[in-house]
């Protein structure tokens, strides 16, 4: 059990829209172990980004529990929850999100800063990160001087420089030409294989799916199929 | 709390919206030295009103004996030996003198009048009371020796008297019987029609003296190099005047005391409404700033950024822009102030100017006490303004705002 990231039991959302429950995720169990790259697909509306959100805990489930990384998020303030999610979990997001005023290092930096990282070891660690992402030269452009996919993969970087338990990545390749999310896949299943990374990745992309070492398909807010791939088959 | 990354965040957030952050700044610099420059003003009309009651023979501190000041008469006057010194150091004081003053008529060829009559040492009031500045048409008294007198031009006007001529002096001696007593005009001071000007003439103390038939005096005036050191001289002086009162000249001129005391709270007032208008200028814009960038804050929050921390980049990048602003409003206040150091002639509303306490030539005295006060109500302000925009900012959640 200790090598359990994620543990989601009976995990329900349920929003009212014009007063009307819409019942996004239905009793939804799920267990993610370490070092696995685990792709959330289905059709929109099927909740696989409410899924995604709870285990991030960007969201509060209105059924059930969510344990990640040992801790569990049900009675967790929001400065708890803050924390939890600086120091155990990476986001990569659609739009990339990075801040606009931030050069590239200072972007990557960011989550160390908020850590309380000394500056000269995170100095280092971001430009050595961006060094092995293959955006040395990219160090100290701003968000709005990069292409999308640069600004995807300084998105990664700033994910994994803490060396989180859990990388959390929400529609990554929807903003990015077929030939630049090739390259972006190509990192996330370097990074899980080579740093051992848990990756949760939610999309309806079918060239993420194939990245994935476990397909988890949802369909009206339930669990639809949950297959392991070989990494040959991947 | 990384409240470097905070100010490294919000430093750069300021230049993301030049124009709009530069109009704001300017807006506050131009305040800002306007309330230097104003209050100065004001502080130098306060200036102006101090120095008048204490130099129109009030000095900073007087003695006068029980009861004078409800009748001023040579009854209560009160003996001084030859060779008294007030016991005040002379770090802390720039002069004394004694003084007899007796109400009395004035009586010229043709016309009447009640006036003071002030015996004075001209060679001691030179330091401390307005005689020594005033212009005098003809000649000033030499000495406490000189048995002439010294009119206002008013006073003269009124008597219809010139320099040179003659006028009549009837008061009470100290024996309680009427004195007389001829006395040739020496000058007539031009007090720019003040009220002394009109009721207040001089002659020499000693000569006075021997008309109300005493030696004593009705008052010892002492003027300090500062205000502050009221304290300690009037404990002095009231130990070694048993008996004798001593009083400041707040309680001398209690109406220039009051003006004194409303021109300190007019200041305070003056930065108050004029922050608090510049305040609502301030929250609109930063709520403009946390409306526009509401996903940024989202993406923050869900990064792992506490809601704390977010309050505190709010403020920060308010105070950054406050306290720049505030940098460069003092230069440029304090900049016109040494502008208008000479003063501002205001000698063509001399009349409005003297019923507001003020002299015919305004000039501006800046206080460093003025500039701390506000600077700090300044940064109170951009503490206060960025309130609600930071309470916006926080309340924004992570989720939703990642959705737009």
């Amino acid at each position: 059990m200790s090598d359990l990231v994620v543990r989601c039991r009976n995990l329900g959302r349920t929003y009212d829209a014009d007063a009307i429950p819409v019942h996004a995720l239905r009793g939804v169990d799920l267990d993610v172990v370490a070092g696995e790259f685990v792709s959330l697909a289905g059709p929109s509306g099927s909740g696989k980004s409410t899924l995604l959100n709870l285990i991030g805990a960007l969201d509060r489930p209105s059924t059930g529990d969510v344990v990640v990384d040992g801790v569990a998020l049900a009675g967790l303030g929001e400065a708890q929850l803050a924390d939890l999610r600086l120091t155990k979990i990476g986001f990569v997001f659609q739009a990339y999100n990075l801040i606009p005023v931030l050069s590239a290092r200072e972007n990557v930096e960011f989550i160390m800063q908020l850590q309380g990282v000394p500056a000269r070891e995170r100095r280092d660690r971001a430009l050595e990160i961006l060094a092995s992402l293959g955006m040395a030269e990219l160090a100290d452009r701003r968000p709005g001087e990069m292409s999308g996919g640069q600004q995807q993969r300084v998105a990664v970087a700033r994910a994994i420089v803490t060396r989180p338990a859990l990388l959390l990545a929400d529609e990554p390749s929807a903003n990015l030409d077929s030939e630049t999310t090739k390259g972006l896949l190509e990192l996330l299943r370097r990074i899980n294989e080579e740093r051992h990374v848990t990756i949760v990745t939610a999309t309806h992309d079918p060239m993420v799916m194939s990245y994935a070492r476990r397909r988890v398909q949802l369909l009206d807010g339930r669990i639809a199929s949950d297959q392991r791939v070989s990494a040959e088959t991947a | 709390m990384p409240l470097r990354l905070l100010l490294q965040l919000s430093w750069r957030n300021l230049w993301r919206h030049r124009r709009r952050n530069l109009m704001l700044f300017t807006a506050i610099l131009v305040a800002i030295a306007a309330c230097v420059l104003l209050g100065s003003l004001i502080r130098g009309m306060q200036n102006d009103m101090m120095k008048d009651a204490v130099e129109n023979l009030s000095g900073n501190l007087k003695v006068l004996a029980p009861g004078y000041r409800e009748d001023p008469s040579i009854e209560r006057a009160f003996a001084l030996t030859e060779d008294y010194r007030p016991d005040i150091p002379d770090d802390e004081m720039i002069g004394w003198t004694r003084r007899v003053r007796v109400p009395a008529v004035v009586t010229s060829e043709r016309e009447t009048r009640g006036i003071s009559l002030v015996g004075v040492d001209p060679g001691e009031e030179r330091a401390i009371s307005f005689l020594a500045q005033v212009d005098v048409r003809g000649e000033p008294l030499a000495d406490a020796d000189d048995d002439r007198i010294l009119l206002g031009v008013e006073l003269a006007a009124r008597l219809d008297t010139a320099v040179g001529r003659r006028v009549v002096i009837m008061t009470q001696g100290a024996d309680g019987r009427n004195r007389e007593a001829g006395f040739r005009v020496a000058g007539l001071y031009d007090a720019s029609g003040t009220a002394l000007e009109k009721s207040y003439a001089f002659t020499g103390i000693h000569p006075l003296q021997k008309l109300l038939g005493t030696n004593d005096v009705t008052e010892v005036s002492v003027r300090l190099r500062d205000d502050r050191f009221s304290a300690s001289a009037n404990r002095a002086l009231s130990k070694e005047m048993g008996g004798l009162e001593v009083l400041n000249w707040r309680q001398l001129d209690p109406q220039a005391a009051a003006f004194y005391e409303i021109a300190d709270v007019g200041i305070t007032i003056w930065y108050v409404i004029l922050l608090l208008a510049l305040a609502f200028g301030l929250i609109n814009s930063l709520i403009t700033a946390v409306l526009e960038r509401v996903r940024e804050f989202g993406m923050l929050r869900a990064l792992g950024m506490r809601p704390r921390a977010v309050v505190v980049q709010v403020v920060i990048e308010s105070v950054l822009i406050v306290a720049f602003a505030l940098a460069g409003g003092i230069v440029v206040g304090v900049g016109l102030v040494a502008f208008f150091a000479d003063g501002i002639d205001l000698s063509n509303y001399a009349a409005g100017a003297e019923l507001a306490g003020m002299r015919s030539r305004l000039v501006p005295h800046l206080i460093a006490r003025d500039v701390m006060v506000l600077g700090a109500l300044a940064v109170a302000l951009a503490v206060f303004a960025s309130a609600y925009p930071a309470w916006r900012a926080v309340r924004i959640k992570p989720l939703d705002a990642l959705r737009r």
